[in-house]
């Protein structure tokens, strides 16, 4: 039998997978990647959404750009990357077995890391088992990677931001979404995912599960309730939608079952079943390391930081580091880390509600609620002025480590400070010049130009627009609020597109002056732009 | 570890409830009933459960049902999720040709 060596076996070539590797190639290891994909990048490569952090973290880069870039870097430093092959076994010794077209073959490494990831959560109801139910995983796939439109109508359930962003994407594929459901009281995921997928005119069910999936040979309808204290659905508070399609995004698993048939410690834990692991990821079988999501399920970005981190742990197991240079790149990533676990949906805040902002302001219950915040609360946020001219409306009303807004623009409008977390403020000293690179920028869609009087009793809102086709100049609809209902009228008077804005066009609509803080979202008349 | 017996005399019979056709492991048709009846026989841990009813034994390998699967148990046992013996693994972690598995180690025609 043969079996071939290497230096660091990587199992994984996702965000955490891939920084491993490249950490350690730069430290003149040569590792081999394998991945059972066809394509590397893990979930970044569904993810065509631009990712919050900050610069560090790639911030307001699309998530497969993200893996595009990892997947150079691993190239330039010359890691082996092998795609369709399927680890299949991990023994004590760091041996590994590996389906590769129609054979198994055998490695063994001195290191090997392992960064599977994780697997999507599934939940149980009446006829969960008819076609049309998918993962939204799998809706992902669909569209992202095969572009073709996972149904037509679609419920989607749970409110974490995997559950917003794919509601966004299958909007922007041109699928309608009645609804989106989740037992949580509280919508999960951020604010301004939430807030994106309201004003398209989602309605949010909160504390309300899935009854029912209606249908013979596939989904033609679902039936939702909402839940009581004992997570019972309560009678009579059931309510039908006709679907073809039900999205499930209730969660993530890790992928952890490698590690423990490799004989590594495991702990059962809310989040999953993990392997015990230290910060640098050494796990309780010397030479087996694991990063990312298979380790305790959280964001690409500390994927990434958690990655390098093995990949440091690596170099200095195998001798080709000293333990003093370790240590010190440990610290340095490890601050990065910190930065990222900071704010409301810290690991530490998971499941808490958080009522009031590090700054004091209350948080929006409408945001937790319905996924908006209301005409009546926005003022409070700092990103929220009244000023005279053009100037930027950041409806950020949660701390969450983002801040490309404030290296978007070039006057200094906007400013969040040494602490990334903190909420967007927005400077009545600097004068906006509208140039709309804040609005392109912020991952989360949430700023917005507005400026009253352009023409006697008229104002300007801009919006950042990312739906085909795009509306033209002189073209009339309908402005919607943030809660998805109509406005008023509107007339589209700009679109911008420019290379810089990477594909988030500005949308420009004239609405009357008393409704420039109420319009936030535009809908043809016709309503052929997917958002209904 | 569990005392069996004194186990089954606390959580009472198995009494049927209006969901228990619902499949839970789709690969090999497990349903809920099934898991919860097995429990009353005395099936307290995955990896017996794996071996009497076959769940978590299909295609996916207990992916998709898992936690489902656990979930149950626990309910039935009234305890944590947590505190239910998982399956140990074991080598392919994903279903693999017989034809492929057989040949691993060279026992190849060439
Ligand atoms: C809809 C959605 C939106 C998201 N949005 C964001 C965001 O805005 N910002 C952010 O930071 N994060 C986001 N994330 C999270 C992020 O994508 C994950 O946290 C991150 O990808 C985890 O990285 P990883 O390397 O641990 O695992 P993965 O990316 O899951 O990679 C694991 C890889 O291992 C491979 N693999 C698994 N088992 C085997 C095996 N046995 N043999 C061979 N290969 C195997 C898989 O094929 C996969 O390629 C989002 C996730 C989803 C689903
Ligand atoms: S539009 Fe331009 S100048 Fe105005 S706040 Fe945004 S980035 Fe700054
Ligand atoms: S406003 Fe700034 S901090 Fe908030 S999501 Fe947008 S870019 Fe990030």
């Amino acid at each position: 039998m043969k079996i071939e060596r290497y230096d660091m076996i990587v199992i994984g070539a996702g965000p955490a997978g891939l920084s491993a590797a490249i950490e350690a190639a730069k430290k003149g290891i040569k590792p081999i990647v394998f991945d059972e994909n066809e394509k590397p990048g893990g979930q970044l490569f569904k993810q065509i959404h631009k990712f919050f952090g900050s610069k560090e973290h790639k911030a307001k880069v699309r998530g497969f750009k993200i893996g595009e870039e990892l997947l150079a870097e691993a190239r330039e430093y010359g890691v082996e990357v092998v795609l369709n092959a399927t680890v299949v076994g991990l023994y004590p010794e760091k041996e590994i077995t590996v389906k590769i077209g129609n054979e198994i073959k055998h490695y063994k490494g001195d290191a090997v890391l392992v960064a599977t990831g994780a697997s999507e959560n599934m939940v149980n109801f009446k006829g969960w088992t008819l076609p049309g139910v998918i993962g939204a995983g799998a809706a992902q796939t669909m569209m992202n990677l095969h572009h073709i439109k996972p149904g037509k109508r679609v419920l989607m359930l749970g409110s974490g931001n995997v559950g917003l962003v794919v509601s966004f994407q299958l909007l922007q594929a041109g699928c309608e979404v009645v609804a989106l459901a989740d037992a949580a009281p509280r919508v999960g995921g951020y604010g301004v995912h939430a807030a994106k997928v309201a004003r398209c005119g989602v309605p949010f069910y909160l504390s309300h599960t899935i009854v029912e999936a209606e249908g013979e040979d596939c989904v033609t309808g679902v039936v939702i309730g909402q839940v009581g204290p004992d997570w019972k659905v309560i009678p009579g508070t059931e309510k039908h939608f006709d679907v073809d399609t039900i999205c499930l995004a209730v969660g993530l698993s890790p992928m952890s079952q490698l590690l423990k048939q490799a004989g590594c410690e495991m702990s059962d834990t809310k989040g999953g079943y993990v392997p015990v692991c230290q910060e640098d990821g050494a796990t309780s079988v010397s030479g087996i390391f694991a990063a990312g999501d298979v380790s305790g399920i959280e964001e690409a970005s500390s994927a990434m930081i958690e990655g390098r981190m093995s990949g440091a742990t690596i170099s200095c197991y195998l001798g080709y580091i000293t333990e003093e240079e370790k240590q010190a790149r440990i610290k340095e990533l490890e601050a990065q880390l910190d930065t990222l676990r900071q704010g409301m949906f810290a690991p530490k805040n998971r499941g808490k509600l958080v009522e009031k902002t590090e700054e004091g302001i209350a948080v929006s219950m409408s945001l937790l609620e319905n996924g908006y915040v209301a005409d009546t609360e926005i003022e409070r946020y700092p990103g929220v002025t009244k000023q005279e001219g053009i100037h930027p409306v950041i409806e950020c009303t949660q701390n969450i480590p983002c801040n490309p807004c404030q290296d978007a623009c070039p006057k200094g409008c906007i400013c969040i400070g040494k602490n990334i977390t903190s909420l967007p403020v927005v400077s009545k000293e600097h004068k906006c010049i509208g140039c709309g690179m804040c609005v392109a920028s912020c991952s989360g869609q949430a700023i917005f130009l507005v400026q009253e009087n352009v023409e006697p009793g008229f104002g300007e809102v801009t919006m950042p627009y990312e739906f085909l086709p795009l509306p033209k100049v002189g073209e009339k609809g309908i402005a919607l609020g943030r809660d998805g209902k109509e406005v008023c009228e509107a007339e589209v008077t700009k679109v911008r597109t420019a290379p810089v804005f990477d594909h988030t066009n500005l949308l420009t609509i004239k609405v009357p002056n008393d409704r420039i803080m109420k319009a936030r979202f535009y809908r043809g008349e016709n309503g052929q732009q997917s958002a209904k | 570890m569990m005392d069996i017996q004194e186990k089954l005399k606390e959580i009472g019979p198995y009494v049927e409830a209006e969901d228990d056709g619902m499949l839970v492991c789709r690969c090999e048709e497990v349903t809920k009933g099934e898991i919860r009846k097995a429990v009353h026989e005395g099936i307290f841990t995955i990896e017996e459960l794996r071996r009497y009813l076959r769940s978590g034994m299909g295609l996916c390998q207990g992916q998709t049902c898992g936690k489902l699967v656990k979930g149950i148990v626990a309910r039935e046992l009234g305890v944590a999720p947590s505190e239910v013996e998982p399956a140990s693994s074991r080598a392919p972690m994903r279903p693999i040709e017989m034809e492929i598995l057989a040949e691993d180690g060279g026992v190849a025609h060439e």
